[in-house]
């Protein structure tokens, strides 16, 4: 409602209004046209010649890119161990953060504010400049070139602790009190009255959690020797670094590690936008 | 009631356990393995003799040190403040209420790179800038220039290529911070300096700009932060060339550790990084913390 309001009151008053909206589109056009060049291209025959900028864009058009590419690659794989570990990593983010964050936000014990202050320091932790360390604990741990490699290490997430808390510390006590009345344990309250209310917060960890684990190329990209366990960040380069003259392949496999994500994010724009503003988290 | 006391104790470490665990072998204890690392020599294969503070003398007499941390250093400086103007400027471009479907194609369209992976967006930037075939040269040469222009071959223009690829992939997240504090300031504050007769220029400089600076300064520090950590886009786009003209830290800590062997080394060089990040992130938490959660 107030939002129609500033609309109307800015629309009446602003007379530059079609010169921003002209050059917000062009903008647009700008962040877009190196996505749309690289769908086109994947879409063009191989022996292509392209004679001027427009050629990228014009027909013919063939699908036989993304035929040879997934034979060629495992651009397939990729993507799956992609998934995998992403969704692993943010299952588990969001189950541990949550536990810790109940704790010192609902269950009066010793040392709570020393506990708390202690994961608040993770925050200042800064993941790469421990990953050598981190290389050689992962190392003697035996766990190196696994799935397990590439997934616990980026599941105990300070921040979601710190926002999971602020969150379930406005769950009132009195509620708490009533179900403790009613004979519910902390395990149950945890689980059918505080989580089901942080939702919003669970979904906002859950989105960086799993962008973040999607986009990772450091930390695989030392961990992983094995083929088999590239995600799509170490697959990509180690395909695309073959070509340099052929443009159709490398934006294919682009292109297919693309798509997934341009889809979930046309379809979870809103949720998406929410979860960034929401905890200010960048890759 | 204190029984009560210790079932809670035990209760709240039940819940806190798996937490602690995964954080405390995984965050913290790397914190002290690379300081312990940094004082020996440590190969690939197995740890060495103890090195004293040999590894940071070294360190400091190493030309190639200073310039990849020079390199980070020049990378923070150029890309930090197109970062936050450029996300200031889409986010009042796309504030604009003209029908929320153009808002959220703008909003869409400025944020999407954001969530494609570097790998992705890396060779996107390699196809598009090469000589002779590259869509970027096809279309200078049809818009007169001759010739053609090596983005990749040349330090500056490497360089060039470096900021403008990183700011097309990642200014949607401080567009994103920008967009959202521009939609949180009451209509009230513009109301109230219509009725004072305020002309627009007044209003965005004393109304709309001064609500913004709390945001800027959380986005700013966050940004100094990840452009600090700068790595893989240099490392696929340029390997750090040409020769080492763009190779930022973490690369060269990451050359000398897996391709010289020298873990000891590196850990060093990472604890140099580890105070620098340290310094910013207290900073930042002091001044407000992270987003507008906390």
């Amino acid at each position: 409602m107030s939002q129609t309001k500033n609309t109307l009151l800015q629309r009446n008053r602003d007379p530059y209004l079609r010169i921003k909206i002209l050059i917000g589109v062009i903008l647009a056009g700008v962040f877009l046209f190196p996505i749309i060049w690289m769908l086109f291209v994947s879409v063009k025959p191989q022996d292509m010649s392209i004679t001027a900028p427009l050629n990228w864009f014009t027909p013919p058009y063939t699908l036989s890119n993304y035929a040879s590419v997934m034979g060629e690659s495992d651009v397939l794989l990729w993507l799956f161990n992609s998934a995998f570990v992403g969704f692993a990593t943010t299952v588990i983010t969001l189950i541990v953060t949550s536990l810790a964050a109940f704790a010192i936000s609902k269950i009066k014990f010793r040392y709570r504010r020393a506990i708390f202050l202690f994961f608040l320091a993770g925050m200042m932790v800064p993941g790469e400049a421990t990953i050598i360390p981190l290389f050689e604990i992962v190392k003697s741990m035996n766990l190196l070139d696994s799935y397990t490699a590439l997934i616990l290490p980026m599941t105990a997430s300070p921040i979601g602790v710190i926002i999971l808390k602020s969150f379930f510390d406005g769950v009132p006590d009195e509620l708490m009190e009533s179900a403790k009345i009613d004979g519910c344990s902390h395990w149950r309250l945890y689980w059918n009255i505080v989580l089901p209310l942080a939702k919003p917060a669970m979904a906002a960890i859950a989105i960086f959690t799993f962008i973040g684990s999607w986009n990772n190329f450091l930390w695989p990209f030392l961990a992983i020797v094995s083929e088999e366990l590239y995600t799509l960040p170490i697959g990509i380069p180690s395909f695309n670094s073959t070509y340099s003259t052929t443009y159709m392949l490398p934006m294919t496999v682009n292109a297919i590690a693309s798509l997934p994500v341009i889809i979930a994010f046309l379809i979870f724009e809103k949720q998406i936008v929410k979860g960034v503003s929401f905890t200010g988290i960048k890759g | 009631m204190k029984n009560q006391a210790l079932r809670n104790d035990i209760l709240a470490g039940m819940f806190l356990l798996p937490f602690f665990l995964i954080y405390v072998v995984f965050t913290i204890f790397p914190i002290f393995k690379g300081l312990q690392m940094s004082f020996f020599d440590w190969s690939l294969i197995e740890k060495g003799e103890f090195a004293g503070f040999s590894q940071y003398t070294a360190l400091f007499t190493d030309p190639d040190f200073w310039q990849s941390l020079w390199n980070t250093t020049l990378f923070v400086i150029l890309s930090t403040p197109g970062m936050i103007l450029l996300a200031l400027v889409l986010a009042l471009l796309a504030n604009i209420n003209v029908g929320s479907k153009l808002r959220t194609f703008l909003r869409g369209s400025y944020f999407i790179p954001s969530i494609l992976s570097v790998s992705v967006i890396s060779y996107i930037a390699i196809f598009m800038l090469q000589p002779y075939s590259g869509i970027v040269n096809n279309l200078l040469n049809s818009f007169g220039l001759e010739g053609q222009v090596y983005w990749l071959a040349n330090p500056v223009l490497a360089w060039v290529s470096i900021v403008g690829v990183t700011l097309w992939w990642t200014v949607g997240f401080n567009f994103i911070l920008f967009l959202t504090s521009l939609q949180d300031i009451p209509d009230s504050y513009y109301e109230a300096a219509e009725i004072d007769g305020a002309t627009r220029w007044q209003m965005f400089k004393d109304v709309t700009l001064p609500q913004l600076i709390p945001i800027s300064r959380v986005i700013f520090l966050l940004q100094v932060l990840a452009s600090f950590k700068v790595f893989a886009q240099i490392l696929l786009i340029t390997d750090g060339g040409p020769g080492t003209a763009t190779r930022p830290l973490i690369q060269y800590i990451y050359e000398m550790g897996f391709e010289q062997y020298d873990l000891g080394y590196a850990a060093a060089m990472s604890y140099v990084l580890f105070f620098i990040l340290l310094i910013f992130s207290v900073i930042q938490i002091r001044s407000g913390g992270q987003g507008r959660m906390i």
